[in-house]
């Protein structure tokens, strides 16, 4: 077991002011039941998962309250035991809309009888331990959302040689992998072996940014002097966005992901330290995803924490708890580069929400964007090594094929670039235009294909 | 003399050969394509809207050539079109019913509630797609103008306080505003027709009353006005049954939202045109 | 063989007959709209340039020459000329319609492009043999297709830049071809003729 410093250094990306510090230090506090949850149907990649529960039913703690539809879907399960209120039609992190379920709690927090811990997870199936994971739920938890079983089950033909657990939490702000990586270290370790056992026992490395110098202490401390040779620890480089899948596999492994391609086509994994603590959690305590680290901070803020909520409660009951300090002119859930900005207060935490920002007026700016200078400032800061300038050009125009040929798709919508320009274009928002309808263009041409 | 023949000989001569050229040329390079289809293109408008659901002009005219497509699918040519492509193609009659476009939506920045300022790209779908779009009602006109720019003949117009309004009169029913709208709120109706019901919300009456001033709250009204069942009930919202006549203007001064309103007709008229043998 | 290499690269570079002799300005503004058209008027020019001068000057050889016929040089010329072009515009009209379409009237006006009368008529001034004056023909084109495609490649991209209103369209265009012409001079020198 050693720690090494990152062997390479993926290009471009930007370094903004971090505001860590506001939260870095506070511990991770679990915030008691509040009177209603409203736990979304559609927390992950794929079509929303189907209420199997109605209007008065009585729930117990990790109950299936909602089924996955199809392969790349997700169980969806009550956080606590108490009685459906109903099921309605409410607003997502993403502003889309989609069937919840709404719990009030009982008080009694009783765990489902289907739970069933393992005490034995090493002689248990690699094949088990992956559909432990499926049944609970559990979803890509550094944003993403997606399956985690579905991303544990590579084709054959893509032997994963490299696990990467993903700690370097590079938006700023956010603090919640933080503190879960000081305090649960050996859980998180646990969790990153039993993946490791899944994938059939591939090089297993814990990535973390040099902010967070104690977190690398306890997962060296967690992890032993031991003399595992096919384990280790990163030191990244603090960047942003060095914490986005490609860039965190070539920081590591210097190896790139092909366009249009998923890091198995290069034999690398990449799962987020929340995630790994979940699958722990599934695999060792038999437990679903019910709850995650939301961290509540931005100088709106009065009492910024790292708050451990159950999925389902809603941003107000958040802010009862934190309170604010002024007043607030933007929310975004997630970090400032990639969170979404939210338009109510009643939705309710997704296992996808990292953060809740709230953020004065004098940290909002609101722009009159101008034409391209041509200044290449996005150029440059590119962790993709596409044309941002050229590509929001295009799309401006309309020319999604020209878009489509400059490699639009492969934009992961950071933010660096728009970050970054002084003619204050939408840059991302252009992106994730020109993404849909390049998409809806391949969708048409392959049914008029068919048909 | 002689310099003249010599002159006029070598250029003759000259243009013979060229001449002949270019035959042996033509024969060589002959299209074998249907000399129909460019007939047909001629009479139909040439602006590729796509409103007849082909590529463009001449790829309908090539449809029309292989009698794969009926000759009434231009709305944009309208009667003389329909005209001249039944005496082309040799068809006794043929019908069609001019449309228009129209948004159904009441709903300007002075009757609807905000839930934010949205500060990004001022396209429809690009807001939409933002946190839901701004309108506190998730089913209102956006008003970015989005269907205006795509609109071929500016029939399109974004009134003040951003709302989109169709002109019927410059409308020339191809349906390209129909596909642009993200929120597909606009829907094409006969262009004689004049009292609409212009809202596309189905929420219930309270969510509405708090989100617009001009919403359908679903108070039914009007259904029981109107004569044999020309509006009808789609769960909280009243439409319009534009297959069925509606004459009565009560339920214009009926409607406590005072959403149904009366759009003068297009001067179009509907078409159907006889030709005799 | 070193000569025929010069010969390429002044007629292509060095005084390049669109940037340098300004001759052949109509396509060069009206085809330059974007680059898969350009290209495509591209090569149809290189085909009528160079076919032309051959036969053109296979004519003046033999016909004009030995006939006293030198006054009906720019007649029998254009004669020429206009067959070749038509020759290209059924070539066209066959293989890609599309293309035919987006060239519009600029195919048939080859025929008057200055460029390609030039062309045939300094081949027979500068005494060129037939191998090179068709060689020089092949590079005048050439060099008008590289200008062309270097043209519409930089209009593509400064009409989706947003230029100020009152430069759209044609104003930018010559300003561009102005600066694009500039450019060109860096050439001069390089190769005496």
């Amino acid at each position: 077991m050693k720690t090494i410093r990152a062997p390479y250094q993926p290009r471009g990306g930007v370094h903004p002011r971090y505001h860590k510090e506001l939260s870095a230090s506070a511990p991770i506090f679990r915030l008691p039941l509040l009177p209603l949850l409203r736990v979304s149907m559609s927390q992950h990649l794929g079509p929303p998962a189907r209420p199997v529960v109605k209007k008065g039913d009585t729930v117990t703690r990790g109950q299936i309250i909602g089924e996955a539809t199809g392969y790349v879907s997700a169980h969806v399960h009550a956080p606590t035991s108490g009685r459906v209120r109903g099921i309605v039609d409410a607003l997502t992190p993403t502003g889309a809309y989609a069937p919840a379920v709404e719990i009030e709690p009982d008080g009694q927090d009783t765990w489902a009888s289907t739970i069933q811990p393992c005490s034995h997870w090493e002689d248990l199936d690699p094949r088990e331990l992956v559909r432990r994971v499926a049944e609970a739920g559990i979803v890509g938890m550094g944003g993403a959302g997606f399956p985690t079983h579905v991303k544990l089950s590579p084709p054959a033909e893509k032997p994963i040689r490299t696990l990467i657990i993903n700690g370097a939490e590079c938006e700023p702000y956010l603090t919640a992998d933080h503190r879960l990586m000081v305090e649960r270290a050996a859980d998180i370790c646990t969790g990153a072996r039993i993946i490791r056992r899944i994938l059939g026992g591939p090089r297993l490395w814990f990535a973390v940014e040099d902010n967070k110098p104690d977190a690398i202490a306890a997962l060296e401390q967690a992890l032993g002097a031991g003399g595992n040779e096919d384990v280790g620890i990163v030191r990244l480089k603090t960047k942003y966005p060095q914490g986005a899948e490609k860039q965190l596999i070539f920081a590591v492994c210097g190896l790139e992901v092909p366009t249009g391609g998923l890091p198995m086509d290069v034999g690398c994994l990449v799962e987020n330290v929340a995630t790994t603590l979940a699958v722990w959690d599934a695999v060792v305590n038999g437990r679903p995803l019910v709850e995650r680290v939301v961290t509540v901070t931005g100088s709106a803020v009065a009492r910024p924490a790292n708050l451990l909520v159950r999925v389902g409660t809603t941003y107000a009951d958040l802010l009862l708890h934190c309170g604010t300090n002024g007043p607030v002119a933007k929310i975004i859930a997630g970090g400032p580069m990639m969170g979404l900005a939210q338009p109510a207060l009643e939705i309710g935490i997704a296992k996808t929400t990292s953060g809740l920002l709230l953020l004065p007026p004098d940290f909002v700016s609101v722009f009159t964007s101008v034409p391209c200078i041509g200044c290449g400032r996005c150029v440059g800061a590119c962790p993709m090594r596409l044309l941002p300038s050229e590509l929001s050009k295009l799309l401006e125009a309309e020319d999604y094929d020209g878009a489509e040929a400059n490699h639009v798709m492969d934009c992961i919508e950071c933010g660096c670039c728009a970050y970054m320009c002084p003619a204050h274009r939408p840059l991302v928002q252009h992106m994730k235009q020109g993404k849909a309808r390049v998409i809806a263009k391949r969708a048409a041409k392959a049914s008029r294909k068919t048909s | 003399m002689d310099t003249i023949l010599v002159a006029v000989a070598a250029l003759s001569g000259t243009s013979l050969i060229c001449g002949l050229t270019l035959v042996i040329a033509d024969r060589f390079f002959a299209l074998h394509e249907d000399a129909r289809i460019e007939q047909i293109t001629a009479l139909l408008p040439g602006i590729n809207c796509g409103g007849c659901g082909y590529a463009g002009c001449s790829d309908y005219a090539k449809a029309i050539a292989s009698a794969d497509a009926p000759l009434n699918l231009c709305a944009p040519g309208g009667i003389a079109v329909l005209q001249a492509l039944c005496r082309f193609m040799g068809v006794e009659s043929a019908e069609q019913e001019h449309r228009v476009a129209i948004v159904l939506c009441g709903g300007d920045d002075t009757k609807t509630v905000h839930r934010f300022r949205y500060n990004g790209v001022a396209d429809c779908a690009a807001a939409a797609s933002v946190a839901g779009g701004d309108k506190l009602c998730r089913y209102g006109c956006l008003g970015y103008g989005s269907c205006a720019r795509v609109c071929p003949v500016n029939a399109i117009e974004i009134i003040p306080h951003r709302l989109a309004v169709v002109h019927p009169d410059l409308c020339i029913g191809c349906g390209r505003c129909v596909r642009a709208c993200p929120r597909g709120i606009i829907k094409m109706i006969p262009a004689i027709r004049t009292i609409h019901v212009l809202c596309s919300s189905k929420d219930k009456g309270p969510v509405v009353k708090q989100a617009c001033q001009v919403g359908c709250i679903g108070c039914t009204l009007c259904t029981k006005l109107a004569e044999n069942e020309a509006i009808k009930m789609d769960g909280a919202l009243a439409v319009v049954d534009y297959s069925k006549p509606l004459e009565n203007e009560a339920v214009i001064e009926k409607c406590p939202s005072h959403c149904i309103v009366r759009i003068p007709a297009s001067r179009h008229e509907n078409h159907s045109c006889t030709l005799s043998a | 063989m070193r000569s025929y290499l010069l010969l390429i690269i002044s007629a292509v570079l060095v005084n390049n007959f669109v940037l340098t002799r300004y001759l052949g300005i109509c396509p060069f503004l009206g085809v330059s709209k974007n680059i898969s058209t350009a290209f495509g008027m591209g090569l149809a020019v290189i085909f009528v340039i160079t076919s032309a001068s051959a036969v053109t000057w296979l004519l003046q050889t033999f016909v004009l020459n030995p006939l006293h016929l030198g006054y009906m040089q720019t007649i029998v010329f254009i004669l020429v000329i206009a067959t070749f072009v038509q020759f290209v515009e059924f070539a066209v009209k066959k293989t890609s319609p599309a293309l035919y379409k987006a060239m519009g009237i600029f195919l048939p006006l080859i025929t008057t492009n200055c460029c390609v009368l030039a062309v045939a008529v300094l081949n027979i001034q500068m005494r060129h043999t037939l191998l090179q004056s068709v060689t020089f023909g092949f590079g005048a084109s050439a060099g008008f297709a590289l200008a062309l495609l270097i043209f519409a490649g930089m209009r593509e991209k400064i009409d989706r830049a947003a230029p100020p209103l009152a430069f759209r369209g044609t104003a930018i265009a010559l300003v561009t071809a102005g600066l694009l012409g500039l450019a060109f001079m860096g050439f001069s020198g390089l190769v005496k003729m």
